[in-house]
């Protein structure tokens, strides 16, 4: 998680870097007054790197994807305590007092 | 009676196996559209800096934005190992669901980068 963020951020200024170096190329052009006819080989093949690594990046930082067939490994245990239709109120709690002032220690 | 308690299970397995896309976590389905909806958008913002960088202009850019969400898709369908069907409910929703959501962030970070890089 923090591997694939660091990757991200890296990507990130991969592209950033290419941008700068872009905006130079485009300052040498003005003085030798020539048309911007596309990126330098440079910049192009750094933006590739920029996208690949901002791409693994952008796939795998959100998280995994979890199953959901409710009969598969992982959702074995996880789902079952939340089924509301086994949770019961009507039992020998309502004999306590409601004036005990006692909390829930985890 | 063992008999009948036999015909009664297999009947339900057959029924459980037809049902099966019925009942499924709704939880996990929805976390999984979350995280596709994230990689969207951050591929199309990151697809808006590089369009903008390139110098593309009009039609391109958008040509460009339909490459980037079809390797999304593409790299969504790995993530999903291929088989579908154990995380979606269908083929839709990994392939077209949210292709033209990031399509205004692209635009926007496209404008930005072109004018950083080749106005100012």
């Amino acid at each position: 998680m923090a591997l694939g963020f660091a990757v991200g951020v890296f990507g990130v200024l991969i592209l950033a870097h290419a941008a700068y170096s872009t905006i130079q190329y485009r300052g040498l052009l003005k003085i030798m007054e020539e048309e911007f006819s596309g990126p330098p080989m440079t910049v192009l093949a750094e933006v590739l790197l920029g996208l690949g690594l901002c791409m693994w990046a952008g796939l795998t930082v959100p998280g995994k994807f979890l199953s959901i067939h409710p009969d598969s490994e992982e959702n074995r245990i996880v789902s079952l305590p939340l089924n509301v239709d086994f949770m019961i109120f009507n039992h020998r709690g309502r004999a306590f007092s409601s004036e005990i002032d006692m909390k829930l220690k985890y | 009676m063992a008999g009948r308690n036999d015909s009664g299970a297999s009947e339900k397995k057959s029924n459980e196996a037809t049902n099966d896309m019925s009942t499924f976590n709704a939880e996990n389905l929805q976390s999984n559209m979350k995280i596709i909806y994230y990689s969207r958008t951050f591929l199309s913002i990151i697809g808006g800096v590089i369009a903008g960088i390139l110098g593309f202009t009009g039609f391109t850019g958008f040509i460009f934005y339909f490459l980037v969400m079809a390797i999304t898709s593409v790299g969504l369908m790995a993530k999903a190992k291929f088989s579908v069907h154990s995380y979606f409910d269908s083929w839709n929703r990994i392939i077209l669901d949210g292709f033209l959501g990031g399509l205004m962030s692209f635009v926007l970070f496209w404008t930005l980068a072109y004018d950083i890089v080749h106005i100012f």
